[in-house]
């Protein structure tokens, strides 16, 4: 999931910087100071979860939680996400520095765009309800990245199809591992503290 | 159904390693440039191609790595070596060997064809010299051969170390990250102070 140093062109890294330049900028401003806190939680998760290996083949991938990380944060995935995606290209050597800003877009995206389809639907109906949405948001947030991954690949010179097939279907373990995480994440929210998906939809 | 079985057999399918990190390195070996490429954790590139590439950017040449992930080039001009491997969704290998290296291992190759001389040279004079003195070359390759089999396993746990993510690491990054977002509880607070 996270791209390497050296694989992409020039202008697909400067385009990737300045959207996620934006990203961050957006979110700082929308991360109000009771948000920090889960701000904080959900970067250290996302931080360590990508250390979570699911095995399929000879081959592994790992969780990337992104689509709970933007249910929770709107906008403000774009900070938290960064911070994690920084610290891990420093600690683990996980993608690297240059391509910091196009790996943050490709990850935060579709955080965010799993919000703004799912936010409000989690908020409402029961509480099961909410989880079952919460599940396909998080599903929905890998899709996603997996297809950002492969038209950064495709922009830089790769054939698109084939990239994005071999991404999206590599992911699908994670996808329904990260649906269930989801859903039962915003289950045991909805239930503990209801208010902070009704807050998160307003705002 | 027919789709569902398409999607199974392409799960299914052997996917190339799709690992974060790619290893790579490069080393002398005898007249030869040694190198070996993989992913962290522990598959090895088969049959991948390696492009070298001079200084300037011009290819020099091309090779293909073995089933462990090795691969040989023979340089034929003393410049800095760039090997890379594009390895598909992604992972790009890419190491230098810098000129001074090359010029040694050419070096290496050109003492190679003077050395029969001198080697034979010693031996026919003093019979009962020094055994040191009486390795053939066809010996010191042979030597030279093992020693480097036996270190491979040990270089490539060496670089499959430097991959470990310990739990220092681990715990170091969550301590950046708490400390981080107490800084922006600071500032937050202080903008909320000041309004």
């Amino acid at each position: 999931m996270h791209i390497v140093d050296g694989a992409l062109s020039n202008p697909v890294v400067i385009g990737g910087a300045i959207a996620a330049a934006g990203g961050i900028a957006v979110g700082l401003k929308s991360l109000d100071i009771d948000r920090i806190p889960t701000a904080g939680v959900l970067s250290a998760s996302f931080f360590v979860a990508s250390l979570i290996h699911v095995p399929i083949g000879p081959s592994s991938v790992h969780l990337i939680l992104n689509g709970l990380a933007g249910l929770l944060l709107g906008w403000a995935a774009f900070p938290a996400l960064f911070v994690g995606l920084l610290l891990q290209a420093v600690f683990f050597g996980f993608g690297g520095l240059t391509v910091l800003g196009v790996n943050t877009f490709n990850i935060a995206m579709p955080a965010v765009l799993a919000w703004m389809i799912f936010g409000r639907l989690i908020g409402r109906g029961s509480a099961v309800h909410g989880a079952i949405w919460g599940g396909l948001g998080g599903a929905f947030a890998i899709a996603a990245t997996t297809l950002f991954v492969a038209v950064s690949l495709a922009l830089t010179g790769d054939e698109f199809l084939p990239a994005a097939k071999l991404v999206f279907f590599a992911h699908i373990p994670v996808m329904v591992v990260e649906a269930v995480l989801t859903g039962f994440a915003v289950l045991l929210a909805r239930k503990v503290k209801p208010e902070l998906f009704l807050k998160g939809s307003s705002a | 159904m027919k789709q569902l079985i398409l999607i199974v057999s392409l799960i299914c399918a052997p996917l190339p390693a799709l690992a974060h990190k790619v290893i790579a390195g490069v080393f002398p070996a005898g007249d030869a440039i040694e190198g070996e490429l993989g992913f962290s954790n522990g598959d090895m590139a088969v049959g991948q191609e390696v492009i070298v590439f001079g200084p300037d950017g011009a290819e020099l040449g091309r090779t293909v790595t073995d089933e462990d992930g090795f691969f040989l080039y023979i340089p034929n001009s003393p410049v800095a070596h760039t090997f890379t491997a594009d390895m598909g969704a992604g992972h790009v290998a890419k190491v230098i060997m810098p000129a001074d290296e090359v010029a040694e291992i050419m070096g290496v190759a050109a003492e190679f064809v003077e050395a029969p001389v001198t080697v034979s040279d010693i031996s026919a004079e003093g019979a009962n010299g020094g055994t040191v003195a009486s390795l053939s070359d066809e010996e010191r390759e042979v030597i030279a051969k093992a020693v480097r089999d036996e270190i491979r396993p040990l270089r490539r746990e060496i670089a499959a170390y430097r991959e470990k993510n310990d739990m220092q690491s681990i715990l170091g990054g969550i301590g950046y990250i708490v400390g981080l977002f107490g800084f922006g509880f600071y500032l937050a607070a202080r903008r909320k102070m000041a309004a």
